[in-house]
Formats: C-alpha cells, sequence, structure tokens
C-alpha cells in the first residue's frame, strides 16, 4: 500500500511538471489552464509522496526483571511483574543448588537517541 | 506608365511623377505596418486582457499578505498549537484512566474513584509570601507537609484495601496524572486565549513553549506506568547506588535503621576504617522521604565525629551529554523545593565540614520512566568514585554521610 501511494505520487508528480512545462512554452491562451493543472496535479503528487499514515505509536520496550541467585552464578531474566522490585528476595529457590535468589535489577532498555555530530 | 529614359515630358513631371510614386510607397508602407498590427493584435489579443487580470490578482495577493499575513501566520500557530493540545488532552486522559485502573484494584468502584479523582485533580498548592523571607522555608515545608498529608489522606481513602509502599505507588500515580493535567489545562488556557483576544503574543508564547511542554508531557505520559506498577524509575538510583553500597560492606535489610527523618533512614557500614552512614529514603515504594532533615538529624546526632557529606543524585543532563554519564561537584545535590537543600547547607556550614556531590546525568523522560539499562550500569562507577572519595579526602577513624537522593520506588532494602 504504502509503496504504491509512492509510486502514484511521483507519477503524479512528474506529469504535473511535463504539464507545467508545456503550459509554459504554450504561446496560447490554453497555456495558463496548462500551468495551474500542472502544479495542481504536481502537488497532489507530492501530496501523496509525504502523507505517510501518521508515525505508528511504537510499544514502550519491555521491562526485564533480572534475579541473580544468592551462591552461585545461576541467572534468570523474565518479563517484569507486578510486585517485583530491586533488591527483592523471590520465593523460588535456585534449580542448582537451592538456595534463595534476589532480584537484581529492572530495567529497559531504550532505543539509542539519535546521535548529533557536533 | 513613365520611365524617366523613355520620357520626353518636362522635368517637373519627373518631380512630381516622383512624388506620386513615393507616395504610393509611403501608403504602401503604412498599410503594412498597419497589417502588421493588426496581425500581431490579433495574436495576442486574448493574452492582453489576461496579463491584465493576472496583474491585478497578482497585485491583489500582496496587499492581502501585507495587510493580512500577521493573521495568517498567527491562524498558522493556532492551528499548531491545537495539534499539540489535542496530543496533550489524548495523555492526560489515558492517564488518568490508568490512574482509575490502577485505584480500582483496592476497594472502590470506578465511577467513584473517577468523581473523587477529577475533584482532585485541581488541587493547588500557594507558595509562601516571599516579600517578608525571613523563615520562608520553614512555611514552604510546613506547606508541603500538609500537602502530602492531604495527598496520603486521599489515597488511604480511595483505596482503603491498599497499604504501606502500595499507597505511595498511589500517591505518585495521582501525582503524575496531576501534573499532566496540569499541562493540559496550561495549553488549553493559552490556546483560548489567544484565540479569544487575537493577541499575536499570546499566542506566540504558547506556539515557542509548545515542542518543550509536548517533549515533558510525553515523559510524564510515559512515567504513569512505572509508577502504578511500582517499577523503579531513572531518578532511584541514589537511593540504589546507597543499598549497593551498604551491602558491599555488609549491610542488610535488618541493619537499616528507619525514620532518622520521614520516610529515611540508614545504613551504619565500616569502609576503610570510617564510619559511612548511608542515607536514603525507604523503599520499596516511591517516595523521596525528607533526606535533608535526615542529614541534618545525622549531624546533630554524631555531630563533630562527621567529616564529610557526600550527595548522590540523578541530574538533568544537557542535550547532547551521554545518559548515565557520572560527574563530580560541590553542594548538595538535591532537588527539592529548597528546605531540604537548606538544611544540608546548613548542616555542612555550622560544623565547617566538606559536603559534595556525584551525579549521575539523566534526561527527563529517563528520570522519570522506568529505570533505563545504561543508568543501571553506572552503579558500579558511582560506588568507586565513591570509595576514592572517602579515601583521598577523609581519615581513618572519622565518620562520612552518604545520602542517596530519589525516589525509592522499586528499590528494595
Ligand atoms: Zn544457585
Amino acid at each position: 500500500m504504502g509503496l504504491i501511494s509512492k509510486l502514484i505520487g511521483i507519477s503524479l508528480a512528474a506529469v504535473g511538471f511535463v504539464l507545467l512545462l508545456f503550459g509554459m512554452n504554450e504561446t496560447s491562451v490554453m497555456s495558463y489552464v496548462y500551468s495551474f493543472l500542472g502544479l495542481l496535479v504536481m502537488a497532489m503528487g507530492f501530496a501523496l509522496l509525504t502523507a505517510g499514515r501518521p508515525k505508528e505509536e511504537k510499544l514502550p520496550p519491555p521491562t526485564i526483571t533480572e534475579i541473580k541467585c544468592n551462591d552461585c552464578d545461576f541467572k534468570e531474566i523474565r518479563d517484569f511483574k507486578k510486585g517485583d522490585y530491586i533488591l527483592k528476595t523471590v520465593e523460588e529457590a535456585c534449580p542448582k543448588c537451592q538456595t534463595g535468589m534476589t532480584i537484581e535489577s529492572v530495567y529497559m532498555i531504550r532505543e539509542e537517541a539519535k546521535k548529533y555530530n557536533v | 506608365m513613365c520611365t524617366a529614359r523613355a520620357c520626353d515630358k518636362p522635368r517637373s513631371c519627373h518631380i512630381l511623377l516622383l512624388m506620386i510614386l513615393f507616395k504610393n510607397v509611403e501608403i504602401e508602407a503604412i498599410k503594412r505596418i498597419q497589417n502588421a498590427e493588426e496581425l500581431i493584435f490579433m495574436q495576442i489579443d486574448a493574452t492582453t486582457d489576461f496579463s491584465g487580470i493576472i496583474q491585478i490578482a497578482f497585485f491583489a495577493f500582496m496587499m492581502l499578505f501585507m495587510l493580512y499575513g500577521a493573521k495568517f501566520q498567527i491562524w498558522q500557530m493556532l492551528k499548531q498549537v491545537e495539534i499539540g493540545l489535542a496530543e496533550m488532552r489524548r495523555m492526560f486522559v489515558e492517564s488518568r484512566q490508568t490512574a482509575i485502573e490502577t485505584f480500582k484494584e483496592y476497594g472502590h468502584s470506578e465511577e467513584e474513584i473517577a468523581e473523587e479523582l477529577d475533584q482532585f485533580m485541581d488541587y493547588f498548592t500557594i507558595m509562601p509570601v516571599d516579600l517578608d523571607p525571613a523563615g520562608i522555608l520553614k512555611r514552604l515545608d510546613h506547606l508541603l507537609d500538609v500537602r502530602r498529608d492531604r495527598f496520603q489522606e486521599f489515597v488511604a481513602d480511595l483505596a482503603p484495601e491498599s497499604s504501606g509502599s502500595m499507597n505511595q505507588n498511589l500517591e505518585n500515580t495521582l501525582e503524575v496524572t496531576q501534573v499532566l493535567g496540569l499541562i493540559y489545562r496550561l495549553v488549553r488556557h493559552f490556546y483560548i486565549l489567544g484565540k479569544k483576544t487575537g493577541s499575536q503574543i499570546t499566542v506566540m508564547q504558547i506556539h515557542m513553549l509548545m515542542p518543550e511542554l509536548l517533549l515533558l508531557a510525553k515523559a510524564y505520559f510515559d512515567a504513569i506506568g512505572a509508577f502504578s506498577q511500582g517499577k523503579p524509575i531513572g531518578d532511584g538510583i541514589g537511593p540504589l547506588v546507597i543499598t549497593k553500597f551498604a551491602r558491599e560492606f555488609g549491610a542488610t535489610p535488618e541493619s537499616y535503621t528507619h525514620e532518622i527523618s520521614k520516610e529515611v533512614g540508614y545504613y551504619t557500614v565500616e569502609a576503610d576504617g570510617r564510619t559511612v552512614y548511608a542515607l536514603r529514603a525507604t523503599g520499596p515504594g516511591g517516595t523521596v522521604g525528607k533526606p535533608g532533615f535526615g542529614v541534618k538529624n545525622l549531624m546533630e546526632k554524631h555531630g563533630k565525629k562527621i567529616s564529610r557529606i557526600i550527595t548522590i543524585d540523578a541530574a538533568l543532563k544537557f542535550e547532547g551529554e551521554e545518559l548515565g554519564r557520572v560527574a563530580e561537584g560541590t553542594g548538595a545535590a538535591i532537588g527539592d523545593p529548597g528546605p531540604e537543600k537548606y538544611a544540608m547547607e546548613q548542616a555542612a556550614t555550622e560544623y565547617g565540614i566538606g559536603i559534595e556531590a556525584i551525579v549521575i546525568k539523566e534526561d527527563e523522560a529517563a528520570a522519570v520512566g522506568v529505570m533505563d539499562k545504561k543508568i543501571l550500569d553506572t552503579v558500579p562507577e558511582v560506588i568507586e568514585r565513591i570509595k576514592s572519595v572517602i579515601l583521598k579526602r577523609t581519615k581513618p577513624g572519622e565518620s562520612i554521610i552518604l545520602a542517596g537522593i530519589g525516589n525509592t520506588i522499586g528499590i528494595g532494602l
């Protein structure tokens, strides 16, 4: 859909441009009509080209909970659940050594912001 | 026909003939010119009419823009403000809905909550008079206390089945919704005022502020999910550093001393031969507590033994600065309206000890939004910096206050 409308936009703009040029070289009364028509068609083409649908609302990245075993180096990463907080002692025991586990961190990885080279 | 050579008529005839001839030529020429003109006119006859119209139209266009250009611009600005305003309205309405959904889980029906919430949306605080500045901080602190009590009361009324730290999160949710409502109402005010009065300056003002206000609103809007679900936010890095630091030196949630000041407590740990009082607001509920008064109370308690105050906080970064950059400086790093910062500065000055700050640079969105991985990753660096400050600028046997400032939502002890 997007590509097709872009293509139509480009061709409309091109047709408009040709019409405008033709109208400018004509000496008859119709030249004004042609120029005007050319401008109109060109404008429609550009409007089609630039008018993508409004930016889609991006869903925020998921919040991640990182759980670590208190003894060994077992680490579990899962989605955030309500009630999680950093340094909370979780109920489940470590599957490796059966000791307790603690939520090490709760975080979100955001998209890299646009960098300006200045 | 007379030709000059064969003619035998007198000279005068010649002249006459010549004159006639010339006359003919002349007439012919004039005729030709007329013909040509006619031709040209025939060709461009219609065109001259058109160009006249075009000229008039062009002139009218210029006049129109000279007289009404500014009006047109204002109209354009108002349109842009209108688009932003619609966006703000959407954010406010959605965050209000989130607040209602969150409150709904704790006892009351949706209708009751909606009604109460809408009444509370306009809750305001009047800043103390500054014409007579004596004691203004005390008065401001008192007002903030009263305000806080009202918020707590409101939450307790509206969510009777909620408890301790969830109450604090609900308070935060309420505050975020309020901020969004305030921004929306403010912009709407200037938009309508501009439309009503047609005042260019009013419209221009709000138009210029629009991008920044939208960014701010967006930051808070994205944050409401964090507050309503109790996720840690970027501003909580200060308290987090404190706890991680204290744990490194053997502190546990049990060794935490509660309520040195409102909702603030501290760990007492031994680090490199120094006693460190690591102070933070009590989590994991969303509160900033009163760490400034905590520092003051600790100073009063331990007096001359304390030789340095170190504050850790999130600070607003400049555009272009890296998110999660760590910086050091002098002074009390705390972003309260005044009373707490004053308490800290006063305590440090009174005892003549150094007060310094280590800050983690964040933008507005990261500070009120869910904790970013990049900010979290600065914890070891900040702890290293704290250790080096302690080693370089304090002597063994001395005591240090280490204060982590920030909202403790989602950050356990
Ligand atoms: Zn294990």
